[in-house]
């Protein structure tokens, strides 16, 4: 039986700077192999990528293409633009939650502090995750339903941009707080759908504000997931301005980074 | 709080010369004391086990010098650093397997390789081909048994060269077989040199592998020695048992009180047991050799590890534990 050294070399050869830059930092590592683990998991494939085609295809024609006094625009594109907010909450609420809240569970978070990953290295890999996810979720969705319903144009790109991105990054924070405080997979789980199907149905995906009652369009006002939609999808449709809706919506990116990253540190 | 004594420049030149030195380490979680003025110091190149019932503050140790929990108070030093302070420099230097932690399921071997591999990474295909899961590489994590998990973890620990391997509860839930496969695992790592801390509450497994044990009760230091000083401090009794032959009369077995080392001689019905020290073994088997045919039903319970454990758990609590 070869027998090899196990123990650390008394003194560092010459090559040995030269080999460490080479070598990925623990960081990038952890980053690769999770976003590797994203295309494995069927939480994502179901709630991520594939509910949101699915039920935006269904409910996008069920309300033809014409205006009317529900849908002040195309109730295909209505939909179309407020479904990629549907992969923004899937992506925070049920996503991350369930996937951190099992590594926690199952003692992955303890392993990795132990092999000594940089203390920051889950929380930047988890959001890193998270974007990646509502990225190529959100393109996906998009080529789905552009030879459907075809893709509204435009009509507010940095409006549009800020809402996603700021959107995005505060329901990934909050994906990956919530998942650092639930005790247990199956808890993430329950409470990540329980807080996610009332955000789509009430405030994304559902019926539009007009046919509500004065209640629940007073509710959908209020969830995060509709400002964020509000945001996106007035800016997309010319629907209207949505700053002020904006800038709550980054207060809420603000405070929930700052929670997450340091709920995550190793 | 920790405190150290080192520089935070200073690696390898512990004054103490131990990997792991450790004095009166406290530790309580909510006002129980799990770790109770801790006194512990593993020497390079040992295997040291730490044993105790459920409770006794063995994995909570352990996890305060990996840096993963925060002590209440007490002197720590693991290779000359803070595992607090000095977290960042230190933990790549300690192989772990955590008690309760693994992978997550979809994770490959291969990959987990790659994600644990640092710069000075050994060749880990060799590592893989030793403990026996070269062709478990394309596997995932959740596809694979208890035991070959373990080696896994245990491929991961000795990875990047540790200077202190740290096994927690390395056999929990293993079948037999499974058992042995790691412990011929650890045989190796002792035999190539590598210090071992080694937390379990399987005694025979401390007894294989261990260079000494420290048994804890209640997060204290009951005693520490190598299996067999342990064995003799407080378990020194072993006992003989067999039954009458037919036509032997009882009177014959009281010249049995006379052997050397013997304590006591006990008759319950046609069975005899003598309890006296190990030597009493020998004496007893000589002296049935010499009259006549050896009994058949002839047993000897020789005590081990578990029995020394068991008096000491037993043992009287001190004023301080019984508070």
């Amino acid at each position: 039986m070869t027998t090899q050294t196990l123990t650390r070399p008394a003194e560092v050869n010459a090559t040995e700077p030269a080999r460490a830059r080479r070598h990925p930092s623990a960081g990038r590592r952890l980053l690769t192999t999770e976003l590797r683990l994203i295309g494995r998991d069927p939480m994502t494939l179901t709630f991520v990528f594939m509910f949101p085609i699915v039920s935006m295809l269904i409910i996008g024609g069920s309300f033809g293409t014409e205006p009317d006094e529900v849908f002040p625009v195309n109730p295909a594109h209505w939909y179309v633009a407020s479904y990629f907010s549907v992969v923004i909450g899937a992506t925070g609420l049920i996503m991350l939650p369930v996937r951190i809240a099992t590594y926690r569970e199952r003692g992955v978070l303890r392993r990795f502090a132990a092999a000594g990953f940089p203390r920051w290295s889950f929380a930047v890999a988890q959001m890193a995750v998270g974007l990646t996810a509502i990225a190529v979720s959100g393109a996906v969705l998009l080529a789905a339903a552009a030879p459907v319903y075809g893709v509204p144009a435009v009509e507010d790109p940095v409006q549009v941009v800020a809402g996603v991105v700021i959107g995005s990054v505060a329901f990934v924070s909050l994906g990956v707080l919530l998942g650092t405080l639930l005790p247990s997979a199956r808890a993430a789980q329950a409470v990540g759908l329980m807080l996610f199907f009332p955000s789509f149905l009430l405030g994304v995906g559902g019926p539009p504000p007009a046919v509500m009652s004065d209640v629940l369009a007073e509710i959908s006002d209020k969830l995060p997931l509709a400002m964020v939609n509000d945001v996106v999808r007035q800016g997309w449709l010319g629907l209207g301005n949505a700053t002020g809706t904006l800038a709550i919506v980054g207060a809420l990116a603000v405070v929930a980074t700052a929670l997450a990253a340091r709920r995550t540190a190793l | 709080m920790t405190t150290t004594e080192f520089s935070s420049g200073h690696i390898s030149g512990h004054i103490s010369g131990h990997i792991v030195s450790v004095r009166g380490l406290t530790k309580a979680y909510g006002g129980r004391t799990v770790v109770d003025h801790l006194d512990l110091d593993v020497a390079p190149g040992e295997v040291l086990g730490l044993i105790g019932a459920n409770g006794a503050g063995k994995t909570t140790t352990v996890e305060i010098l990996q840096g993963l929990r925060r002590p209440d108070s007490g002197v720590v030093q693991v290779l000359g650093l803070d595992p607090l302070r000095d977290a960042d420099r230190l933990r790549p230097m300690i192989g772990s397997q955590l008690q309760d932690s693994g992978l997550p399921d979809r994770l490959k071997v291969r990959e987990a390789i790659r994600l644990f591999s640092g710069p000075d990474a050994v060749d880990a295909e060799e590592l893989l081909e030793r403990f026996g899961l070269a062709h478990r590489r394309n596997y995932a994590f959740g596809t694979m048994s208890g035991g070959e998990r373990q080696r896994l973890f245990l491929v991961l620990a000795l990875l990047n060269r540790p200077r202190l391997v740290i096994l927690d509860e390395l056999t929990q839930g293993l079948d037999p077989a499974a058992r042995r496969e790691v412990w011929s695992s650890v045989t190796r790592l002792r035999d190539a040199g590598t210090t071992v801390l080694l937390v379990t509450h399987e005694l025979d497994e401390a007894e294989e592998l261990c260079d000494r044990v420290v048994a804890m009760r209640a997060g204290r230091v009951l005693d520490v020695g190598t299996p067999a000083e342990l064995v003799a401090r407080h378990a020194a009794a072993a006992t003989v048992r067999f039954g009458l032959p037919a036509g032997r009369p009882a009177r014959d077995f009281a010249a049995l009180h006379d052997l050397s080392g013997v304590v006591d001689v006990v008759r319950t019905g046609d069975q005899v047991a003598v309890v006296g020290n190990r030597s009493t073994i020998a004496h007893v088997g000589a002296w049935l050799v010499g009259r006549g045919p050896i009994p058949a039903d002839l047993r000897v319970e020789a005590p081990d590890l578990e029995d020394a454990l068991l008096a000491l758990l037993e043992g009287p609590t001190d004023q301080k534990e019984a508070a």
